[in-house]
């Protein structure tokens, strides 16, 4: 699982870096615009190590962001799953909410909240929270029937009950969503960090492209992608286990 | 058969239909050479000359006809010169610089600020920035990696000011922490930012200064019209005709006279700003653009662009010195 | 133990169809009845009438001597986390009715599939769970809606006997396709027909057969077809 993923990440990053060398050698294009094969290798030994720990920082924002948005997704989708006018306010609430753009309200949350991690935290987790969300009350919503019914008819359903039969029954597309997700936490935290953070590989995406260096930026991407597909292999791994662990009969 | 040729039929009768919009849909009835201007920022007071030379028609009377697009965070003047969407541009010294290092063909042509608007904001009721060395022990505000930071390290390393003697603060796009106080002094354009923020902080009843690093001794070349070595060499004439009315935009912007029209021109482009903060953020333009009577507008300040250079090898923001004489081409010389 | 409908008219929401027209009859006394008749007539809508999850009919359902109805069907499952000897030993925690449990799941067949994950066994031996443990709750009218689908002749007459014997005091409502069977096990068949006959239920005696108790054959037959022309 892993090595595939590292495989598809590195195919399209030759392809697109061979692409842009392509472009460049054709239009005769200087290293300003397009950076050549030495100049990438310079930025790659001055800058590698520094952006790496970079990428660790905002993938440890991310992480947290995501456990947070699994949570209160969690928590929200409960509450929607009920008939009572809570469960329809909030579910009303998510679905009109949702549209919102968040990039637009992430200036709001750094004047208010400043550019520390709080800020960064919030906007990843914002960012991921609302695809959970959706799929959450979906998921919590729809009864299992041909479970449940017999629970119902003999007054054992609880609360706890029917959640954990339609968590359980619905596993594969929770895991799904929650990989899927994982994704637009890092990319919500890069965004935020881009915007108005002062540390992070975003902020230093940002730096890079104030100076024009489009090696650095190639840099940061590298390492971005492959540090993603490590976590995302480590998602799909967890939710294996998990599902493994039920299952196995 | 008839079926397939029916199909190609279609397909060609489709395709003539794209290439005809697409033609009718650029600009027609100007019979100029057609140009693209691809500015430094948006549109605003900062490029007066250019909105009232492409207002008033000083480009067509020139022959050519001119698309003036405005810039932003991530456009860049230079790249568009080496892809050919542009023919001309703005762009700061040490974009030109950074450019030429890395192997770009491009020139200077004119220089549109004498001294960079690039300057710091204060409240002298609480801190005192009057000579340089005051600003050991404050909090200033720098972009990390944009040319202020460049410019204020300039500064510190110029006076012997150590960076544990002062405290600097990453800033970004909200002067909320200026605002509050916790940062002394914050990067602003002075022509234009620094309106803004003294208008507001004038409403609050608090006096505004500004520390100019031009005054400090530290010059950090700003916007300069740039175009392409192979430009120069295959079309001169269009060059000189360019910037021949783009001087002359910015020599009649500037007039007195012409103050209302100039005005009225930005604020066209720049609906957003009221009239009245134009008007003000173009007297204080003018300041940078021709700081004295005598000055020659579009000047360009070999020195200046020197020591631009000199500031970036010291911070090893270019790998080697660029000789950037060599691509200094002022106007008047071709 | 009595159950009677009264003038059951219904039909669904948003369409004009009619399920049932005025039906009325009477089930009494404890033991297998049965609810037969060809698929789309509205057996399971009627059942669950009963079971008073489907409103919105007209006419009465009138029920004595019956507390605890519950309504099981054939395609019901148990949740995958715990294999079937945990789900019975589970449900079964709080009323004491292990000793039942364990009859049931010798008679039933089930003692092989107590280790296995629910979704891994067959379709008839799910069926036989389920019903299983129905059989273990309180009930007074158990309603079993093709809870024996799938499973083999020999083993359904073994557990329907045995339920008999088991819960002689309660009641039944057997649904089912098979006519023999319904014909054979039940004291009361209730063979619902389409809404545009009259009347569109017809009650039926069947020959209840018990264990130890000799097969009328010629009854047996006659029901059968007072069943078949019935439908």
């Amino acid at each position: 699982m892993l090595h595939r993923r590292i495989l598809q990440f590195l195919l399209i990053y030759v392809l697109g870096l061979t692409s842009l060398l392509f472009i460049k050698y054709v239009l005769k294009l200087s290293d300003y615009v397009i950076p050549g094969p030495q100049g990438l290798s310079h930025t790659v030994s001055c800058v590698f190590v520094k952006y790496f720990f970079d990428v660790m920082n905002t993938l440890s924002v991310a992480v947290i962001g995501h456990i947070i948005s699994v949570c209160l997704a969690t928590i929200v989708g409960i509450i929607g799953r009920l008939n009572s006018w809570a469960g329809s306010f909030v579910k009303v609430a998510a679905y009109n909410i949702q549209a919102y753009p968040i990039v637009a309200v992430a200036p709001i949350i750094f004047i208010l909240m400043g550019d520390g991690i709080s800020s960064r935290l919030l906007i990843a987790a914002v960012i991921c929270y609302f695809p959970l969300l959706l799929s959450f009350i979906g998921i919590l919503s729809e009864p299992v029937r041909d479970i449940e019914h017999f629970y119902e008819v003999t007054g054992r359903m609880s609360w706890r009950l029917q959640v954990k039969i339609r968590v359980f029954e619905n596993m594969n597309k929770l895991a799904t969503v929650i990989v899927g997700s994982a994704t637009l936490a890092m990319v919500g935290t890069i965004v935020a960090e881009f915007i108005a953070a002062d540390s992070g590989i975003g902020y230093s995406i940002r730096i890079a492209l104030y100076q024009s260096d489009l090696s650095k930026v190639l840099v940061a991407l590298f390492l971005i992608g492959i540090c993603t597909s490590l976590w995302l292999t480590c998602l799909e791994r967890i939710g294996y286990l998990i599902q493994n662990h039920f299952r196995k009969g | 058969m008839c079926k397939h040729i029916q199909k190609l039929c279609f397909i060609a009768a489709v395709t003539a239909t794209v290439i005809v919009t697409g033609a009718c849909d650029k600009k027609t009835g100007d019979s100029g050479k057609e140009v693209t201007y691809r500015l430094k920022w948006l549109f605003n007071a900062s490029v007066a000359g250019d909105i009232y030379a492409d207002v008033n028609g000083f480009f067509a009377e020139q022959g050519l006809d001119v698309t003036i697009k405005p810039g932003g965070p991530e456009r860049d003047a230079i790249k568009e010169l080496e892809l050919g969407r542009s023919q001309f541009g703005t762009a700061s010294a040490d974009q030109v610089i950074r450019a030429v290092s890395k192997g770009a063909s491009v020139v200077v042509i004119a220089q549109l600020f004498q001294t960079n608007s690039l300057q710091w904001i204060y409240r002298p009721d609480k801190t005192r920035v009057d000579t340089p060395e005051d600003l050991r022990g404050k909090t200033i505000g720098i972009t990390y990696g944009g040319n202020d930071e460049a410019i204020m390290r300039a500064v510190l390393a110029k006076y012997n000011i150590m960076e544990n003697e002062v405290q600097l603060f990453s800033v970004h796009y909200d002067y909320t922490p200026f605002y509050e106080g916790k940062v002394d002094i914050w990067p602003v354009y002075r022509n234009t930012q620094g309106i803004f923020i003294s208008e507001k902080l004038s409403e609050a009843a608090e006096r505004t200064a500004f520390f100019d690093p031009d005054m400090a001794g530290v010059r950090f070349v700003a916007n300069s019209v740039i175009t392409t070595e192979q430009m120069i060499k295959e079309d001169p004439q269009t060059v000189r005709k360019f910037v021949t009315a783009l001087l002359r935009g910015w020599q009649k912007s500037l007039d007195p006279k012409n103050e209302e029209k100039a005005v009225a021109a930005i604020h066209q482009f720049d609906k957003d700003t009221s009239i009245e903060t134009v008007r003000k953020q173009l007297s204080v333009t003018k300041r940078f653009i021709k700081p004295s009577p005598e000055t020659e507008i579009g000047k360009i300040d070999a020195d200046a662009w020197k020591q631009t250079e000199n500031i970036m090898l010291e911070q090893n923001l270019i790998p080697g010195p660029v000789n950037v004489e060599k691509i200094l081409k002022p106007f008047y010389n071709l | 133990m009595l159950i009677e409908f009264k003038d059951i008219s219904f039909q669904y929401r948003d369409t004009d169809t009619c399920v049932f027209k005025d039906i009325t009859c009477q089930i009494s006394g404890p033991g297998f009845h049965s609810l037969f008749g060809p698929s789309g007539v509205g057996k399971t809508t009627l059942a669950k009438m009963l079971a008073r999850s489907v409103n919105g009919f007209s006419g009465e359902i009138m029920v004595q001597q019956i507390d605890n109805i519950l309504y099981s069907y054939n395609l019901e499952r148990i949740p995958g986390w715990a294999c079937v000897g945990e789900h019975l030993t589970e449900i079964t925690r709080a009323s004491g009715e292990e000793n039942r449990r364990d009859e049931l799941i010798k008679s039933f067949g089930l003692r092989g599939c107590l280790d296995s994950r629910f979704s891994r066994l067959s379709m008839g031996q799910q069926n036989r769970v389920n019903l299983a443990r129905y059989l273990l709750q309180e009930f007074d009218l158990l309603i079993m809606d093709e809870s024996l689908a799938n499973v083999d002749e020999i083993t359904k007459e073994k557990i329907i006997l045995k339920i008999k014997a088991m819960f002689p005091g309660k009641c039944f409502l057997y649904i089912s396709h098979n006519l023999a069977e319904v014909a054979k096990f039940c004291k009361q068949i209730l063979v619902l027909r389409d809404s545009a006959k009259t009347p569109q239920m017809i009650s039926i005696d069947g020959q209840n057969h018990m264990k130890g108790k000799p097969l009328d054959k010629k009854f047996l037959e006659r029901s059968m077809l007072e069943i078949v022309h019935a439908s």
